[in-house]
């Protein structure tokens, strides 16, 4: 700890000292990138779904229509087979990816070391350490993570770049997120919806959230995406839905305009 | 000779696989919570990490973090309150609604989702500032706590676990870390204990703290009804009031009241509540915020 | 950290200094070790049934001179890959040298050269991501072409900052804006592989390389082409865009000399 303050002391000002002013300029090299696209994810009873767009992006250019975001962590091959969590990542695609494989290495060391499978919530919160690691040199992406807990139920947790996490019913990331989030909001949360009849003004009572069925959940997702299609330039071409229920893993790709 | 050649010759490519550590690092069972945290390569750090993450000064800036806002928490004859409003925001987004900013420190009270009412022995951290930030190091804490109780065999003070964080968020100072943070507990040697640690490394012990954007608006009504000698109802209310006026007039705050009351034999949850219904009873029942007009 | 509401757990400007812009930009001065001298312009490929097309033009520019006129873009990884490389010329050759030593390493173990395509792009592309995490990329974007693990035609991007992606045709650098539309107008995306023969990829190929020539002034006639199919690779290195026609120059307006 004593050299990590030893080695810090030079650079910095503090309010006692001069002001430290910008240096000069070194690094005109700068390591990010935004590859766009949109994720979505909601869980419900005894399932959880994670979608993605499959368009990657660099600035106004399309570099692929077929690039997927969802990856299945802690497979027994390269396939993703005998895994049961899933992993959503937008952002820098590059990023993406380093925090996939790191993930995914990790769940499977567990595995071999263990002789069971990480529980989705221990795996939330290693995600969330891996994540920390690079605090300073933040991975660039927007992860959600998916699956089952001890109970069956669906659970699902999104992170924020540097890994401060939370448990919820849904989450949208990405390029769209703040075209798809208010919609789940009303319809997965039930947000300001009442119960028609239940009074006037200030008496009416809100709609209580129920937990959706899988059907309904995947047309909301799909609703979302299609909709978010419309109206954001860096979302389109393909959607990527992958489910996870007691059963195992499923997989379906869907179309998107290619617009 | 040989030795004169490595000296003067190169490898036409330098290696470009993991390191050993690296390798290991990836197959290691059970890591612990790290101090281990990769550096940007470049002469001035936290500058860098500013430039991709302060939202304040460019609201543009492409890494938005996750931000928490209204946290207080006081002493009173009856132990101590600790409430908070629940929305994270990352730039002018509203990331959650739901964020939980009381988070439970010390291995007892893991069990954050315990069913029962009974109290839960254990020390109370809030979140305000980096909400990954505040996340990790009171993990990183409750790790240490539960150590502590481990070698001594008794829970650690509210005095010893501030000072642990303390002294770590003085060791990254300048780094680019920000977090505002209160720890409250009661144990034998103290009574109720409430202190103050944020990221540039202070550390206060204190009767009441506001900590966060919306902090001003909370203190307004914290300092106009507080005294010791509050019951534990009126305590639990100004707590809740305190923060309604913190989610109303503060933008980067709002959502849910957490409340919290430390006593003697732990903690004890007094429920996540919607800030909504509790405003317009506020409003229409009680004839404040009438500022406001009621007609829809 | 700034205690006033509105910048509440900000950085403070007499602590940290004021917040310095200059790391998001991207152009700006340049050191030598984080930006190209000597570059290669664009790659482009196309898939077809059996195998893999990609070429290049055989310039190595510096900054506005065409420098270097006959620098071969398209390398091979033993007799399993071919790498089409744009950006720097310097760090081509160093990672040229890095697969070649890889190549010669992995025919001494006793199962011989194993790698694929596939294998090959993906160890590049952590490469690039590694040195760009280091601060110290190599100014490369490269698209790699042969066959996969299950022996279906590969042909995949990476980039300096590590980004990956793959398509049934790609190109790097000004391709990407001139190439693509025109390989995506004569296959468009979703057309089976089988609809698409060696010529007709070759072919337009060479059309891609043609009209790079006209728009791109960073790029020549004389080019690099490589098909690879289970046969092998047949690599042609001093080939000469044919057919060229500047007849439409005739008509551009509003640059020069013209007065209509």
């Amino acid at each position: 700890m004593t050299s990590l303050m030893g080695n810090h002391s030079g650079t910095i000002g503090y309010s006692f000292s001069e002001p430290t002013s910008a240096n000069v300029k070194q690094h005109s090299f700068y390591p990010y990138t935004d590859n766009g696209g949109s994720t979505l994810g909601i869980t419900g009873a005894d399932f959880a779904i994670l979608a993605g767009d499959t368009r990657s992006t660099s600035g106004y250019n399309i570099n692929s229509r077929m690039v997927p975001k969802v990856f299945k962590i802690g497979g027994d091959d390269e396939t993703g087979e005998g895994a049961n969590i899933i992993l959503s990542v937008v952002g820098f695609a590059a990023d993406g990816n380093a925090l996939k494989e790191k993930l995914d290495t990790m769940v499977r060391m567990y595995k071999y070391q263990h002789g069971k499978s990480m529980s989705v919530g221990a795996c939330a919160q290693r995600l969330s350490t891996i994540l920390y690691e690079k605090r300073f040199f933040p991975y660039y992406v927007h992860a959600i993570l998916a699956g089952l807990d001890e109970e069956g139920v669906g659970a699902l947790y999104s992170y924020d770049p540097v890994g401060s996490y939370e448990r919820e019913q849904c989450r949208a990331a990405g390029a769209a997120s703040s075209l798809i989030m208010p919609f789940l909001d009303n319809q997965v949360n039930s947000k300001n919806q009442y119960i028609p009849g239940s009074g006037e003004g200030h008496a009416l009572v809100p709609k209580k959230a129920e937990p959706l069925d899988k059907e309904t959940a995947t047309k909301l997702v799909k609703d979302a995406f299609t909709s978010a299609v419309e109206r954001h330039i860096e979302v389109g071409d393909g959607l990527q839905l992958v489910i996870v229920t007691r059963e195992g893993i499923e997989e379906v790709f869907h179309a998107l305009k290619q617009d | 000779m040989d030795k004169l050649v490595a000296q003067y010759s190169r490898p036409p490519h330098q290696n470009e696989m993991y390191s050993e550590q690296e390798q290991q690092d990836l197959t290691a069972s059970v890591p612990p919570l790290s101090l281990k945290f990769s550096l940007p390569p470049v002469d001035n750090r936290s500058a860098f990490l500013r430039a991709m993450t302060d939202d304040h000064s460019n609201p543009s800036c492409p890494i938005k973090l996750a931000h928490g806002t209204t946290t207080l928490a006081f002493r009173f004859q009856g132990g101590i309150i600790v409430c908070t409003d629940s929305r994270a925001t990352a730039g002018n987004w509203i990331a959650s609604q739901t964020v939980k900013k009381v988070i439970p420190v010390s291995r007892l009270s893991r069990g954050e989702d315990k069913k029962t009412n009974e109290p839960t022995p254990g020390l109370l951290g809030t979140m305000a500032g980096g909400a990954a930030d505040c996340q990790y190091w009171l993990r990183y804490l409750s790790q240490q706590c539960t150590l502590h109780e481990i070698r001594h065999k008794r829970r650690i003070t509210v005095a010893a676990a501030s000072k642990i964080l303390a002294n770590l968020t003085y060791a990254y100072k300048g780094y680019g870390l920000s977090m505002g943070t209160m720890l409250a507990g009661m144990t034998p040697q103290e009574g109720p204990a409430l202190y103050y640690i944020d990221s540039d490394g202070t550390r206060l012990p204190g009767n009441l703290f506001c900590v966060g954007s919306g902090q001003t608006f909370a203190y307004g009504v914290l300092d106009a009804e507080y005294k010791y000698e509050l019951t534990e109802e009126e305590a639990l209310n100004l707590g809740r009031r305190a923060i309604l006026a913190a989610m109303h007039r503060d933008a980067y705050s709002g959502g849910f009241i957490n409340l919290y009351h430390v006593k003697e034999e732990g903690w004890v949850h007094h429920g996540f509540d919607d800030m909504n219904p509790i405003f317009w009873d506020t409003k229409l029942q009680k004839g404040e915020f009438s500022n406001v007009t009621s007609a829809l | 950290m700034n205690h006033f509401p509105e910048a509440w757990g900000r950085p403070r400007n007499d602590v940290y200094g004021a917040y310095d812009h200059s790391y998001l930009q991207t152009s700006g001065p340049k050191a030598h070790t984080s930006s190209p001298a000597v570059t290669g312009t664009s790659v482009v490929g196309v898939k077809f049934n059996g195998g893999v097309a990609i070429a290049t033009d055989n310039l190595a520019s510096y900054g506005s001179l065409a420098r270097f006129s006959d620098v071969k873009r398209l390398r091979n990884f033993g007799d399993k890959a071919m790498v089409g490389f744009g950006g720097d010329v310097s760090d081509m050759q160093y990672l040229d040298r890095l697969l070649d030593s890889m190549d010669i390493k992995e025919n001494y173990s006793h199962h011989g050269n194993m790698l694929n395509a596939k294998n090959l792009h993906t160890y590049l592309a952590k490469v690039f991501y590694k040195r760009r995490s280091e601060f110290n990329p190599l100014w490369n974007h490269v698209l790699v072409a042969g066959f996969d693990g299950q022996g279906e035609p590969f042909l995949s991007s990476a980039d300096l900052l590590g980004t990956t992606f793959s398509a049934p045709h790609l190109a790097t650098g000004f391709g990407a804006h001139l190439a693509v539309p025109i390989l995506r107008r004569k296959f468009p995306e979703g057309t089976p592989l089988e609809q698409v023969s060696k010529e007709d990829a070759v072919e337009a190929l060479k059309e891609c390389l043609k009209v790079l020539f006209y728009r791109d002034a960073r790029s020549a006639d004389k080019y690099s082409i490589a098909v690879i199919t289970k046969d092998g690779i047949d690599l042609k290195e001093d080939e000469q865009i044919q057919g060229q026609s500047w007849a439409f120059a005739e008509r551009i307006r509003g640059y020069g000399a013209q007065t209509a």
